[in-house]
């Protein structure tokens, strides 16, 4: 497996675990079993730790292969990042269009489409790295 | 995502002192899972790589790789 799709992996596997916690506690909020500051508290620190955890596995994966990492994408694996970051574009387009759907004509509060609009970043991101792990599988 | 274009790279790679994909990566500057793509048909090469892989084995690009008509 190449440097550039175990970077992918661990992308997607984070965003999973992590934001998956975070979504379960804003669904907790939305259902009234906590509150916004705890949700709100949940995000910050689950960013943080996203990101150190980014650094620290990435850190583990190019010590494994040190040349592969140092390496620049060749062109295969730059078409791999155009085509995922065009169907992640997408994804994000229409999170974006239904959460001002939503606070348009649902009447939604700021703070669900605050959360809406975070969750359909996340959700395109996911889809990003789903995408380059099929490319870098199946061939582009 | 199968593509209508064929290569010889492997046997190509045999014929000359059985060349690792490795090697043969090192060499056109691209990573060893990109030369495994294009031997599998996985992934269509550009022009310039494509070039760079004749010009490694020092045959004409039709050596290399051909191109089936879709329907044939």
């Amino acid at each position: 497996m190449s440097f550039r799709e175990k970077s992918a992996w661990i992308s997607l596997v984070l965003i999973l675990v992590m934001f998956g916690a975070y979504f379960r506690t804003v669904s907790q909020v939305v259902s009234g079993e906590t509150s916004r500051a705890s949700a709100s508290h949940w995000m910050l620190g689950l960013v943080l730790g996203f990101l150190v955890l980014e650094v620290v596995f990435h850190l583990a994966i190019a010590i494994q292969s040190p040349r592969d990492a140092r390496a620049p994408k060749d062109e295969r694996e730059r078409l791999i990042s155009l085509k995922a970051t065009r169907i992640a574009y997408f994804v994000l387009m229409i999170g974006a269009l239904l959460s001002l759907f939503s606070y348009w004509h649902l009447g939604m509060g700021a703070w669900p489409t605050s959360q809406h609009v975070f969750l359909s970043i996340v959700f395109a991101e996911f889809v990003k790295f789903a995408a380059q792990i099929v490319f870098f599988r199946r061939g582009v | 995502m199968g593509c209508a274009i064929r290569n010889n790279i492997r046997q190509l790679r045999f014929d000359h002192a059985e060349m690792t994909q490795q090697d043969l990566a090192d060499r056109i500057g691209v990573t060893r899972q990109t030369v495994n793509a294009i031997e599998l048909g996985k992934y269509s090469p550009s022009l310039e790589v494509a070039f760079q892989i004749a010009a490694v084995f020092g045959v004409p690009l039709d050596q290399v790789f051909q191109y089936d008509k879709p329907g044939r």
